[in-house]
């Protein structure tokens, strides 16, 4: 275990591209409100619940248009 | 020409609006730095889990491990990142109309799909050498013993690969209709590819080897010339995908 505390300053960064893509996507989801499909409770759920997965479905396939 | 480099521009700079190249760039550089990272910790991983009693031993991890992890990486969730970035690039503007505009006032259907392509081509091996640059700053540190054969061709391997798949994603775009269209049916022929690539005979004329065989290279059990009719093939998949892309394209009703 000691080993794998070793390593913890490597997944800093890891965890910051994680948080910022989280937060990215939160605050688009609630500043508009039109989505290909699905609707803000569901992105909401999508992006903080799914780490890198959830802001990465939202910004390629969820967002709709201006 | 003009109208090509304007169009660049124009595809460059919504990929940074709709946040897409941050999203790619974020891809890339978490499995940059996550696949050594990984390979160094998997033997602790295993040894921290408790599994009543079973032990499994996991050899020291070696140069060898972190680029297979790298390449695993990259063809699951960087082709998939791709697909997800680049699926709707031309799909979208149909669907919403946009290129009507523009096409209106003369720009040449094909400058629109080769511009388009170049803007793609160009997103990705910038994403891609984000990804390499990392994972190798990564590598040397964790791992600063030994190294591995043809890395370079096998990561040649792979941006060609992608570059086929993203000349698919504008041919089936042009073919399917619908926003989701294009990603749909280039994900189709994708999974197709995948499983004619099982057919062992036939390996050597499918694209898809040039994305399962990189760790092969890396070990040396393949060489550069055994992969040269299969890297020729993908050129020139590329460059019928793109002729027969514009050909339907030029056709198309909008």
């Amino acid at each position: 275990m000691d080993d794998i505390m070793q390593y913890l300053p490597f997944f800093i960064p890891l965890v910051i591209i994680e948080v910022a893509l989280m937060l990215t996507a939160l605050v688009h989801v609630l500043r508009h409100n039109r989505y290909r499909f699905g609707n803000r409770i569901l992105w909401i759920i999508i992006v903080v619940v799914f780490g890198y997965v959830g802001p990465i479905l939202y910004f390629t396939v969820g967002r709709g248009e201006e | 020409m003009r109208g090509f480099m304007v169009f660049i521009k124009k595809e460059l700079l919504e990929q940074v609006r709709t946040y897409r190249l941050w999203i790619l760039f974020a891809v890339f550089l978490v499995i940059g730095m996550m696949s050594p990272l990984m390979a160094k910790l998997m033997p602790e991983i295993f040894s921290s889990l408790d599994m009543e009693g079973l032990v499994i031993q996991v050899p020291e991890p070696t140069v060898y491990d972190a680029y297979a992890q790298f390449f695993k990486n990259l063809t699951q969730m960087g082709i998939l990142g791709v697909l997800l970035v680049f699926g709707g690039t031309l799909s979208n503007e149909l669907a919403r109309g946009t290129l009507v505009n523009i096409l209106a006032k003369g720009l040449p259907r094909r400058t629109v799909l080769l511009s388009k392509y170049a803007a793609a081509v160009l997103v990705w091996t910038a994403g891609y050498a984000l990804a390499i640059a990392t994972d190798y700053g990564y590598t040397v540190y964790l791992f600063p013993n030994g190294g591995v054969a043809n890395l370079f061709f096998s990561l040649f391997c792979l941006w060609l690969f992608v570059c086929f798949v993203i000349s698919l994603i504008l041919l089936s775009s042009t073919i399917a209709p619908g926003s989701f269209g294009g990603l749909i049916l280039s994900a189709v022929a994708l999974v197709v590819m995948l499983m004619l690539g099982m057919v062992p005979k036939a390996g050597r004329y499918n694209p898809v080897t040039l994305a399962s065989v990189n760790t092969a290279l890396l070990e040396g059990a393949k060489s550069v010339s055994d992969l040269t009719i299969t890297v020729s093939i993908t050129v020139v998949l590329i460059l019928s995908c793109l002729i027969a892309s514009i050909l339907i394209f030029e056709k198309k009703k909008l």
